[in-house]
């Protein structure tokens, strides 16, 4: 049974590293890199030698490629002797075949300034370097020896210890490690929140610059949120600062120390007032699909029971109806519907906090998941009432409702249960679109943001963040139907006799 | 033997029709059929698939599809008129507790995510009113009546761990849950296999002298016939054309179609000759059947036979027949060769053993 | 017809109660009228008796009669009809082009109400609505149509040759299982960003994971009628397997077809429209409905006419083929022609 189970995991796992590397092969390979820049101010501005010095660097921390100047190249192959070499030397020439040789393309500076005629040679990865580098960073520990600063502070011992946050709570820190506070709590979800192990898919580019990906949909948005809090220092202030966030800061200034005394953990994000991306998504996403099945199993069961009657007549007529609309028609439809109730038709008008933004949203999302669920549980109640154990049930001389709530429900639990990892697909599809059609700022709208800015690390983060919801909840859903089905073992084989 | 009171049946029928709506058609299923059950006998019902057999014993339990009903009729059963009950409530009385059937397929019968423990003690706990602990006793005692080892341990499974054989015990346990008077026992061993049939069979006959009810049997196996039936009804098209005590419809068949059936008995031919068929098809029972509805498939047909039906001619007091061959003015047919001897090649069969062996 | 009809003896004129006597075996039954010959013997020819008494049948006149019995069904297939025309006739005779807008500067062409010169007015360049609505649908029209072909293509031989082949199927259900679980929008936004914004790049898109999903429908019904026994019987006499898929399966893939053709086209229009309408599927140099959807969805409140006019034309496409599709594949399953 252990054994099962670590299989079907480890296949899931592997079904995700497939998934997310061949997006990572399509999104590297197939989109234009000259579609990236397209967003970035700074490269518009930028011109001649430094625009193509700018772009190679640009790439190169992108992860497109490998890039070395004509300095970086002489001092790798000669060591410090190279500084003098002229690109009409022997030697400089010797160095740039050998980078040729390695695969490089070597180009030359052609514009008129001070680096004209200097070489630089850069490599675009292959596939396989690409997928290879992609999971070489994407879990990132943070250990004490993560920081080397010639400017460490003596006496700062490094390793972990624990002392009181700022709230008075205890937590575990460490000197020496990207983060201050390795183990901490807090009253935000989920309460415990850790530093050890990082998922970093990249950072966010053009948009979001130089932000973490994860950071960018995981860590909340809107106006700054001022608290009063008290610094290391003893300085009160009323301050936007996360002091949980703090990262070690290599060059610090006055007001660095005026909080933190001479901590170098001074690098900070600010609280914001409206829930992260991944959060609004979360919310929505899990409202909606308890909402639909709220509405969709009693309905198809009913529909089940009145099987060729009205209710089933409008039933069949409801499933048709969504499911032939499009769903641009479908939202707008209920958008003329919300306008109606006094509903916004975009979830900004009226923000996070305010119940009404969520409606439309929500029963969207809801909506759109409905028709399988029902159609699906009604074909399966419809079957069940035709089935020889329900003949024989009749024979027993039971009636109709004990043979409803003995033995046809607890054979509709099954459908209902294997329906949840579909809804949970569903709803993140349904996500995308709803979640954009109402500018809500959560992932789904993010996948057609990011697709617009060409945020290559961002459609990347996205797609392994919905590809693991999706196929963790069938893993999790077949988990849960051996738990309502007897007849699933779990073995290696096929599960079913 | 038992006899609860001094009727000596326990059913009757009388001018049983029975329709289907089948889109905007309407099939006659069961046409105008009578019947007596004798208490504690062994009644079979013998004929091809589509012969009514079936839907003619599920009017007994009210079981007929939603599209189907009785248009006219009479069913007498303990001083009622079951084709009178209209819903469901009436039927509970009856059906499970006093009319039990067993279903072909012992596979689907029982409902796969409920274990076998809790769908015999949900009969017993129902219809005998039973506590939860009484009714896994006398669940568990069934249970190794019906022949399950081990019964206690073996309550708490699930339909999937039992085998075919066991599955069909089980349905029988639960079948007998409530002692019934009558056990319908529909075509109860198609789906097994041939050693299993034999166990199966042997279990209902030795049940039905221990508990004392009525058997009656549902099949177009003749072998299962031969071997536990008292009285033989043979039905086609709608109808029942010959009934009568075993013996006298297997060695004394009158009906055309009996002989038919008998003769396309794989059993009786040899290797060398070619196994007998009875030509075409039954007739559509969407159409007004006029006539007798075998003539046209009959080589014994009579001119009589494609105009008027014909009415049920007596025998013996035992034996009936629905064939012009027995009015006054027929012409005496000698029924087929090839079942002239029949006894002697059913003894011959039985002494080999096997299925139709019969151990009295 | 059943044979014995023909001789109808008119019904009142017998009384049949002798029906509801028994008579003795050897008695003659009384109260009967009879002719001479009545009980003489009568030989029936093998062929009469042999004859099965049911109405003749033939597939496709009872597919075509159970189509057209459903008025709802042939009211959404004019509707469809008259709109596919529409799209594919309408661009080739106006001529219309998508790009030309000679009318940017002219403000008194701008946001026309509908009228006889302007069916459905003019947006805000000044472009003929009605002429732009065609060539849109006929864009979206395309695109669903072409990424289903392909799809069903695919997926009808990839399934036929993985029902068959148990080596294939084991490496196609891995395939599958990962594939069918990645959301397709996922997949869709995906690919249409990796690839570019173009009509073939959708078509692309659409097309290029869904047909695993139809080649395992197929897979499914392949191995139910794969082993059904006429399928068995007749392998015995000496068909080959591809008469076997040719003439026993085949039929019975109709309706399943039918089925997903009645899913995925207007499913993929709603992809085509809502991916062009948020900016990630076609790009602007081409006509569709997504994206008029878009530009006149930001003068809802002053011209929605402009606004609804594309809508309802994509939400009536969708429903009439659905409806359509679904009437054909009921129509078409051999299980509802019986009786």
């Amino acid at each position: 049974m252990g054994r099962y189970i670590w299989i079907r995991l480890l296949k899931s796992l592997l079904s995700i590293a497939i998934v997310v590397s061949i997006v990572v092969v399509l999104v590297y390979k197939l989109v234009p890199t000259s579609k990236v820049f397209e967003g970035d101010e700074a490269f518009r501005k930028l011109k001649a030698n430094a625009k193509v010095l700018y772009t190679y660097n640009r790439l190169e921390t992108l992860g497109y490629c490998d890039y070395l100047t004509s300095g970086e190249m002489l001092a790798a192959e000669l060591g410090e002797k190279a500084h003098s070499l002229k690109p009409s030397d022997e030697e400089y020439q010797r160095v740039l075949q050998v980078f040729r040789d390695r695969g490089y393309t070597i180009e030359e500076l052609t514009y008129n300034d001070k680096l004209q005629g200097t070489h630089v040679a850069y490599r675009f990865y292959n596939s396989f370097e690409l997928i290879g580098h992609f999971f070489a960073k994407l879990f990132q520990v943070d250990t004490p020896n993560a920081i080397q600063d010639p400017n460490w502070p003596e006496g700062l011992q490094r390793g972990y210890r624990f002392e009181k946050d700022h709230n008075g709570i205890y937590a575990l820190t460490c000197a020496g490690c990207k983060h201050k506070y390795q183990l901490y709590f807090d009253k935000h979800f989920p309460f415990i929140h850790q530093n050890f192990i990082h998922i970093y898919f990249g950072e966010s580019y053009p948009s979001q610059q130089g932000v973490n990906t994860l950071e960018v949909i995981g860590s909340s948005q809107g106006k700054k949120v001022k608290i009063e809090q008290t610094f290391p220092s003893g300085q009160v202030l009323k301050s936007p600062i996360n002091q949980h966030s703090r990262k070690y800061k290599f060059t610090r200034d006055h007001l660095d120390e005026k909080k933190y005394g001479d901590d170098p953990y001074a690098d900070t994000t600010n609280m914001q007032e409206a829930p992260s991306m991944i959060f609004t998504s979360y919310r929505i996403g899990l409202l909606s699909i308890l909402f639909a099945y709220l509405f969709a199993i009693p309905m198809g069961i009913w529909m089940a029971k009145r099987k060729g009657k009205l209710i089933d007549k409008i039933g069949i007529i409801y499933i048709n109806f969504i499911l032939a609309l499009p769903s641009l028609a479908l939202i707008f439809f209920f958008k003329v519907i919300g306008y109606r109730f006094n509903l916004p038709d975009k979830f900004p008008q009226l923000g996070f906090h305010d119940i009404r933004s969520y409606i439309l949203p929500v029963m969207l999302l809801a909506i759109m998941s409905t028709p399988g669920l029902m159609m699906w549980l009604r074909r399966y109640m419809v079957d069940q009432e035709t089935s020889d154990y329900v003949k024989f049930a009749r024979a027993k001389g039971l009636s109709n409702r004990e043979i409803y709530n003995r033995h046809i429900f607890k054979n509709a639990v099954i459908p209902i249960v294997n329906g949840i990892p579909g809804s949970i697909i569903l709803a993140i599809s349904g996500a995308v679109i709803t979640e954009s059609m109402f500018a809500v700022p959560g992932m789904g709208k993010m996948l057609p943001d990011a697709i617009k800015a060409a945020n290559n690390n961002m459609v990347i983060t996205l797609s392994f963040i919905f590809t693991a919801l999706s196929i963790l909840s069938v893993f999790l859903g077949d988990l849960l139907m051996t738990v309502v089905d007897p007849r699933i073992s779990l073995t290696v084989k096929e599960g079913l006799e | 033997m038992q006899m609860t009171n001094g009727e000596k049946y326990i059913l009757r029928v009388r001018n049983l029709g029975v329709k289907f709506k089948v889109r905007d058609r309407e099939l006659t299923a069961i046409r105008n059929v009578s019947m007596d059950f004798e208490r504690d006998k062994v009644v079979a019902i013998v004929g091809e698939s589509g012969s009514g057999k079936s839907v003619f014993t599920k009017t007994f339990t009210g079981m007929l599809d939603n599209n189907g009903h009785i248009s006219q009729g009479e069913i007498w059963f303990d001083g009622e008129d079951l084709a009178q009950f209209k819903s469901d409530r009436n039927w509970l009385k009856i059906r499970g507790k006093k009319i039990a059937t067993v279903f072909q397929d012992p596979l689907t019968s029982l409902n796969p995510v409920r274990t076998i423990g809790f769908q015999i003690s949900e009969v017993i706990m129902k219809h005998q009113g039973k506590s939860r602990a009484e009714a896994k006793r006398m669940a568990i005692e069934l249970m190794t009546r019906v022949g399950l080892t081990d019964a206690e341990n073996r309550y708490n499974e699930y339909p999937f761990q039992y085998s075919g054989g066991m599955r069909q015990r089980i349905v029988i346990a639960i079948a007998l849950a409530c002692r019934p008077e009558i056990l319908i026992c529909d075509e109860p061993t198609t789906a097994l296999d041939v050693t299993t049939q034999a166990q199966i069979i042997e279990l209902i006959k030795d049940l039905a002298k221990e508990y004392g009810f009525t058997t009656i049997y549902i099949t177009h196996d003749l072998g299962v016939v031969a071997n536990v039936a008292d009285i033989v009804a043979v039905m086609y098209a709608g109808q029942i054309v010959e009934r009568g005590t075993v013996e006298e419809v297997f060695y004394d068949p009158r009906h055309p179609y009996t002989w038919g059936l008998l003769s396309s008995l794989p059993q009786l031919g040899d290797a060398s000759q070619e196994l007998f068929a009875i030509p075409g098809t039954p007739p559509s029972l969407f159409h007004k059947v006029v006539g007798d509805a075998f003539a046209p498939r009959s080589e014994f047909a009579l001119g009589i036979d494609f105009e008027e039906e014909p009415p049920m001619f007596k025998i013996t007091d035992t034996h009936y027949a629905k064939t012009w061959l027995l009015d006054s003015r027929a012409p005496k047919f000698e029924k087929p060769e090839l079942i002239r001897d029949l006894h002697e090649k059913m003894l011959a069969l039985t002494s080999k053993g096997g299925v139709y062996g019969s151990n009295d | 017809m059943n044979p014995i009809d023909e001789k109808k003896v008119p019904e009142t004129q017998v009384d049949r109660s002798y029906l509801n006597e028994v008579f003795e075996a050897g008695a003659e039954v009384t109260g009967l009228v009879v002719r001479a010959d009545s009980f003489s013997a009568k030989s029936v020819d093998e062929l009469t008796s042999e004859k099965i008494s049911s109405p003749k049948y033939t597939y496709w006149g009872s597919v075509w009669r159970r189509f057209f019995s459903s008025k709802v069904a042939i009211f959404m297939l004019v509707v469809f009809s008259v709109i596919f025309l529409m799209s594919m006739i309408h661009p080739l005779i106006s001529g219309y082009d998508h790009l030309n807008v000679v009318n940017i500067n002219d403000r008194s062409k701008w946001f026309l109400r509908p009228s006889a010169e302007h069916l459905f007015g003019t947006d805000d360049v000044g472009r003929d609505m009605f002429a732009l609505v065609w060539s849109g649908a006929r864009t979206s029209l395309f695109i669903s149509i072409m990424a289903t072909l392909i799809t069903l293509t695919i997926g009808v031989i990839v399934g036929m040759w993985w029902g068959f082949s148990k080596r294939l199927d084991v490496i196609m259900i891995e395939i599958y299982n990962i594939i069918a679980n990645v959301p397709f929008t996922l997949i869709v936004m995906i690919l249409a960003f990796t690839t570019g914004g173009g009509v073939w790049q959708l078509i692309f898109a659409l097309s290029c994971t869904s047909w695993i999903g139809v080649a395992y429908f197929i897979r499914v019904q392949v191995m139910i009628r794969r082993d059904r026994e006429y399928n068995l019987a007749s392998k015995c006499l000496g068909s080959s397997s591809g008469k076997i898929i040719k003439n026993n399966i085949f039929p019975y893939l109709i309706s399943v077809l039918m089925t997903i053709i009645s899913r995925d086209i207007p499913s993929y229009i709603s992809y085509e429209v809502f991916l062009s309408y948020i900016g990630v599927g076609l790009s602007e140099k081409v006509a569709s409905l997504g994206r008029v959807i878009e530009t006149s969805s930001k003068h809802m409140q002053s011209a929605p006419y402009l606004f609804f006019i594309p809508l309802v034309v994509t939400a009536l496409i969708s429903v009439s083929l659905y409806i359509v599709g679904q009437t054909l594949a009921d129509a078409s399953d051999p299980r509802n022609h019986m009786i």
